[in-house]
């Protein structure tokens, strides 16, 4: 698949994925759109370190701590809680094809193969959590220096 | 002090807190929002205790005596719409421009909001999220319209289960299920289609990011006992999807036209 389309791939899909994700957990409307800019933003950064040689885990965490950062940011912005625009950013790199995958080996007896693809997805989910969370202490460090405003 | 001694406090308080917790917000949160109420309203001592089954908050009243109130919280559904206006109440309330009686009056008011949007609108959303996640992982055109379709059916399923009050466990079994056996299913029927892909993108509107999101908030925030209680969620909810996929891909394997 030529490059320029992986690109537009990766920025509509996450885009419309998210908001579709976004509006089946009733976030605000008016979240609706960043929600699904910060999910391409992320998807994409996680995508181009993958592209340039970068390992798919440590990929994974600077997208997340990315969307994290840029989510939490949005909530101050926009005084709309924070869980709206963190949730979105990770959704796109939750590991939706590897729990499948897991399945269909076990499914067919290929335990080793199950095995290998569900430690796979779990690696990915320990290094969203592991990317939300510094995100959210980053943004406790950065805004516990100037005045406090809730998200 | 007037609003001290008014009774509604506490259930402006209660409220808060469990309109909160039944719509996907974190612990933390329920905690924060009903401390600022309550200090918003001219209330003493104000301290609130929250885990996602429970909600524990006291003050003290004119007289200096304390009085505490327990609340049962159960998770009901995922609504950050009514998450987010309590907080725009909260806001209100801490600077003084909303009394208990009107923060309660529109805390009634957020409890029956239906969200961003009401009705079966939530099938054309579980359509978008699907088709786009699919467009993602790479699938053709014919497979995203697949994988949107799968997600939709799989939507209504819930909708349907859920009028039932029948969420939770067997929706996520059920969900796991269908939507990988469907897209097997129409493969059998269409074997251009990119059954792996179609599968990827319609398990997207089921997985827990919210429950995640939620965990990972909760354990930062130095909450433990909710963080570890969203994790499990989240994971349970995961293994739940997962083994109704595994169980889709046994049953196809009586189903006449070969393995998997």
């Amino acid at each position: 698949m030529p490059v320029a389309e992986q690109i537009i791939r990766a920025v509509l899909g996450a885009f419309f994925g998210t908001v579709g994700f976004a509006m089946l957990v009733h976030t605000p409307k008016r979240a609706w759109f960043v929600s699904g800019l910060i999910a391409s933003l992320s998807y994409l950064l996680y995508w181009l370190l993958t592209w340039l040689g970068l390992p798919d885990p440590m990929a994974i965490f600077i997208g997340s701590l990315f969307g994290s950062l840029a989510g939490l940011l949005s909530a101050r912005q926009m005084k709309i809680i924070g869980t709206v625009f963190l949730m979105s950013a990770v959704v796109p790199v939750v590991p939706g094809l590897g729990l499948y995958r897991m399945m269909a080996a076990l499914g067919q007896g290929q335990l080793a193969t199950g095995a290998k693809t569900g430690i796979q997805a779990m690696i990915t989910v320990a290094m969203i959590a592991l990317g939300l969370g510094a995100g959210a202490f980053a943004d406790r460090i950065i805004w516990s220096r100037k005045p406090h405003r809730e998200t | 002090m007037e609003n001290a001694s008014d009774a509604s406090c506490m259930d402006a308080l209660q409220l808060a807190g469990k309109i909160i917790m039944e719509n996907g917000g974190e612990t933390y949160r329920a905690e924060e929002t009903i401390n600022r109420m309550g200090r918003g309203f001219g209330l003493e001592q104000v301290d609130s205790f929250a885990v996602p089954s429970g909600l524990f908050i006291s003050y003290k009243n004119e007289d200096g005596e304390p009085v505490t109130s327990v609340r049962r919280v159960r998770r009901e559904t995922r609504n950050l719409t009514r998450v987010d206006e309590v907080n725009q109440v909260s806001r209100l309330a801490a600077s003084g421009k909303l009394d208990c009686r009107q923060a309660l009056a529109r805390l009634r008011e957020i409890e029956c909001h239906p969200g961003s949007f009401a009705g079966m609108w939530c099938l054309p959303a579980a359509f978008l999220c699907a088709a786009g996640f699919a467009l993602l992982f790479g699938a053709d055109l014919l497979s995203i319209a697949a994988a949107g379709v799968v997600a939709l059916l799989v939507q209504l399923m819930e909708t349907f289960m859920a009028r039932f009050r029948s969420r939770g466990m067997a929706a996520s079994i059920l969900g796991g299920l269908l939507t990988t056996m469907l897209p097997l299913l129409l493969s059998r029927v269409l074997p251009a289609l990119q059954t792996e892909l179609i599968v990827a993108g319609a398990v997207m509107p089921l997985v827990p990011g919210l429950a995640m999101t939620t965990a990972v908030q909760d354990t930062m925030r130095g909450d433990m006992v909710s963080g570890i209680s969203h994790g499990v969620q989240a994971v349970l909810t995961a293994c739940l999807i997962a083994g109704g996929a595994l169980l889709a891909v046994e049953i196809m394997h009586f189903i006449p036209g070969g393995a998997v």
